[in-house]
């Protein structure tokens, strides 16, 4: 992925994430994200039109509790069910998605977004966002993201 | 006036967030009623009476665009305000919700500030009175 898609994309996503979660994140080298040993939710949704592509990303396991209360304006602890947690992940990751693709084809695009899917991430996923140049690290108040970006045209 | 109003979104945290959002902007709300797809939004429709909708476009089942067209084809979006809250708010598509009747867009994610600014706008000074 050109270096120039992925600054959009990353500096999309923490301006979004900041407003919606009140999160704040900083990108890094991904070997400091490396994280083998902590369970991963990954989101993830694709999109079609005058781009086409799939946006995903995955944060540690026990941090969509933190996502989900941010967003919702409650207490973690008041979060009661993993669907809550990742509605909230997946909602995240819409937003984003829709500034991402305005950022980078600007607002007079035509393009559908397609509804966000979460899942725990199993080892040949977690390899994949690792080893594969379509996902980039980040730090998100000082926990490791993967967030990847896949354009198919 | 104290307004009903239905959110129609799949995502129970948006639901969950326009609500809030609502309360925390001081807007009267007597009923809130919640539909996750368009097909859901026309059945409360049929069975409530609403003043006004908060609708995603992206949902499973009936989107927020084939809702917008369905309820032309009723003849209810003429009296009832469509306001669209979507994160997918390109130029040509906000166009072509306006040209359908949709009254106003909100992109994600907002203020309740924003949520405050367009109830006035659209429902007029009529909801505050007392």
């Amino acid at each position: 992925m050109q270096n120039e898609v992925q600054d959009q994309m990353c500096s999309t996503f923490m301006e979004v994430v900041e407003k919606l979660a009140f999160m704040f994140g900083e990108v890094v080298p991904k070997d400091e994200v490396d994280s083998p040993d902590i369970p991963f939710t990954l989101a993830s949704m694709s999109f079609d039109g005058d781009v086409k592509g799939l946006l995903s990303v995955a944060v540690p396991t026990e941090m969509t509790a933190e996502i989900a209360a941010n967003i919702l304006g409650l207490e973690p602890e008041d979060i009661g069910s993993e669907d809550m947690m990742n509605d909230a992940l997946a909602e995240m990751l819409n937003v984003v998605c829709g500034h991402v693709i305005m950022a980078l084809v600007g607002t007079g695009a035509n393009f559908k977004l397609d509804s966000p899917l979460t899942c725990p991430v199993d080892k040949m996923t977690y390899d994949h966002m690792v080893k594969s140049d379509e996902f980039v690290g980040l730090l998100l108040d000082d926990s490791p993201v993967f967030l990847g970006l896949k354009l198919e045209n | 006036m104290a307004l009903n109003i239905l959110l129609v979104d799949d995502s129970a945290t948006v639901r969950a967030v326009i609500s809030k959002a609502l309360t925390l902007a001081g807007v009267d709300i007597n009923e809130l009623h919640q539909a996750g797809n368009g097909q859901e939004a026309l059945d409360v429709l049929e069975a409530q009476w609403i003043d006004m909708i908060f609708c995603d476009i992206s949902m499973p089942v009936m989107d927020g665009e084939e809702f917008v067209q369905a309820m032309n084809d009723r003849g209810m979006i003429e009296t009832i305000p469509v306001v669209i809250v979507s994160s997918a708010g390109s130029e040509p598509r906000v166009a072509r919700l306006k040209e359908n009747g949709v009254s106003d867009f909100i992109q994600k994610p907002f203020t309740p500030e924003r949520i405050r600014e367009v109830v006035d706008q659209v429902m007029g000074a009529a909801h505050n009175a007392e």
